[in-house]
């Protein structure tokens, strides 16, 4: 099985919110979506962003876990709280660089994105790739992604992805290449 | 200079000097006090049922495995914190009302879903209460005698505890504790199983060696234990002292693995009420403020050290622009990575984040 990585083309959201829909659907979500769409900037324009987890290869979250009940797949996927583990403390919440980790009072209970890993390890894209009706989250392999950059990469720094522009290594990468270089994607 | 030669004598003079490891120390003192306790509760080792003895090294045994198990996991700098300051505050008034709520009626497993509240009491309660019944048998802290016809006496940690008729209504109870017990756990295991084969959700993601190894473990040690008992009651005996053994060896064997799997949640979740009061204790003190909008969204302490465990794996996020991201409340920290993304200062925008409710 070739292993394929989730790859964010921020710039071509169009707000639709199809992937947090989609999310509340996987198996052991429960009708709760673990991940955020965001306007940029909201009193003037549409542009929105998803943000996701971004998969750390080395996640605050699971260090600052007290608990170990953040363990990481053999994939990569850094997984949600495992239930009988989490005690509740939130270190993950305010550990997480990127403000991804979501906590029920309720329950207790710390959720994240776990990559809908019941998928993903069968090599089945996450839910919210597999309904993204804008190609933003896309499901595919190193060498797709590396033929993006080719085609996008004007050596000019522009290039946003993972590295270094992120905290440190993620298993998503993430890419904006139309906005900083002016340039009208056709779809 | 001569203070450091002072504390480092004082240091040598220390107890914990006398061990090798903290394992070694745990391990020393636990098996001294059960000793203590078998001697003062079997008066100087009079009334030990040796019956038992298997389970006794099977304790120690499962004693060996706890301690490696759980000192390793408290080395690790956030779990550290968490018992070192959660057991400061351990004598809060909140704490027993905590507990109840965490350990005893599972209130956040109901909050997930009945079903699965059902089945973790029954599996729970019904294991508590055979610990409760079986541990004081097998170190003789609890045994019966008869002195008088048709009357025995309940001797606890060698007090003569109560007198109660042999075929009275708390008798019945005591004898038939573990029956109850077996056909809670059995009924809970039952319900686990069921769940376990019909949600999809489960079915996905279960494994046979973390999921299914402790229910059939339980499964095995209940059936095996009631068995006992209605060979005893309807088969004259047959075959009783091969089944004994047969369920000793499911008990001990259970026993050494529930520090490893997914039991070792068992012994693991009191930490949850210790990580109730120091969030409730630190959270009256001292909030952190957010840079960017000024909300107080965790407490000071809380945050100094998740910073502090995150410098220890030398993780420490500093931005170019002079933001750390712990200062950051987390609708902050989002819209702070929207605008590195975007280059647009999102987070500088006086509006409330768009709904992110996670049920839409």
């Amino acid at each position: 099985m070739v292993k394929k990585r989730l790859y964010l083309e921020l710039e071509n959201c169009i707000g639709c919110r199809s992937c947090l829909a989609a999310c509340t659907q996987c198996g052991g979500h429960e009708q709760r979506n673990r991940n955020y769409v965001y306007d940029v900037n909201p009193l003037k324009n549409r542009q929105t962003m998803p943000l996701m987890c971004l998969h750390c290869v080395n996640p605050a979250c699971a260090r600052s876990c007290p608990a170990q009940a953040i363990q990481i797949h053999e994939t990569g996927a850094v997984l949600s709280a495992l239930v009988e583990k989490c005690i509740g403390c939130q270190n993950c919440t305010i550990a997480c660089p990127y403000g991804i980790p979501k906590f029920d009072t309720e329950q207790n209970l710390m959720y994240k994105c776990d990559l809908c890993i019941d998928r993903t390890k069968d090599g089945i894209p996450p839910m919210c790739a597999s309904v993204c009706p804008s190609n933003t989250l896309q499901w595919l392999t190193d060498e797709e992604i590396e033929a993006k950059q080719k085609q996008f990469n004007l050596d000019n720094g522009k290039w946003v992805t993972s590295m270094p522009y992120l905290e440190g290594e993620t298993n998503v990468r993430v890419n904006l290449p139309g906005i900083l270089q002016g340039v009208t994607k056709l779809f | 200079m001569e203070s450091t030669i002072q504390s480092a004598k004082k240091r040598d003079n220390t107890v914990n000097n006398a061990f090798a490891s903290h394992f070694a120390k745990s391990m020393f003192l636990t098996v001294v006090g059960l000793a203590i306790l078998v001697f003062i509760g079997t008066r100087m080792f009079t009334h030990i049922d040796l019956n038992l003895y298997g389970y006794m090294v099977g304790t120690i045994t499962f004693l060996g495995g706890f301690f490696y198990r759980f000192i390793s996991w408290g080395e690790r700098p956030p779990t550290k914190i968490i018992i070192k300051k959660g057991l400061k505050l351990l004598f809060r008034k909140s704490t027993a009302k905590t507990a109840v709520s965490h350990l005893a009626i599972y209130d956040f497993i109901k909050k997930r879903g009945f079903y699965r509240w059902m089945q973790h009491i029954l599996i729970g309660w019904g294991c508590v209460l055979a610990c409760l019944v079986t541990f004081p048998l097998v170190f003789s802290w609890m045994y019966f005698n008869m002195d008088g016809n048709g009357y025995y006496t309940v001797v606890l940690m060698g007090v003569d505890l109560v007198r109660i008729k042999a075929d009275g209504i708390i008798a019945w109870f005591s004898y038939n504790a573990l029956n109850i017990s077996a056909i809670m756990v059995i009924t809970g295991v039952c319900m686990a199983l069921y769940r376990r084969m019909k949600n999809m959700q489960a079915r996905a993601e279960q494994k046979f060696m973390y999921d299914f190894l402790p229910l059939y473990m339980l499964l095995f040690i209940s059936v095996t234990g009631l068995l006992l008992t209605v060979q005893n009651v309807f088969l004259h005996g047959w075959m009783q002292p091969q089944m004994s053994l047969i369920h000793q060896f499911s008990v001990i064997v259970t026993l050494i693995y529930l520090p490893f799997g997914k039991l070792a949640h068992i012994p693991f979740r009191p930490m949850s009420v210790l990580a109730r009061n120091y969030r409730e204790h630190y959270g009256e003190q001292h909030m952190k403020e957010c840079k960017v909008c000024g909300d107080k969204f965790v407490s000071v302490e809380q945050s100094n050290d998740v910073i502090q465990v995150l410098g220890t794996n030398n993780m420490e996020f500093n931005m170019e622009d002079g933001f750390n991201l712990a200062e950051l409340c987390l609708p902050c920290r989002r819209k702070y990575r929207i605008a590195r993304f975007s280059g647009f200062a999102t987070h500088q925008v006086k509006v409330k984040e768009a709904n992110q409710n996670a049920r839409g």
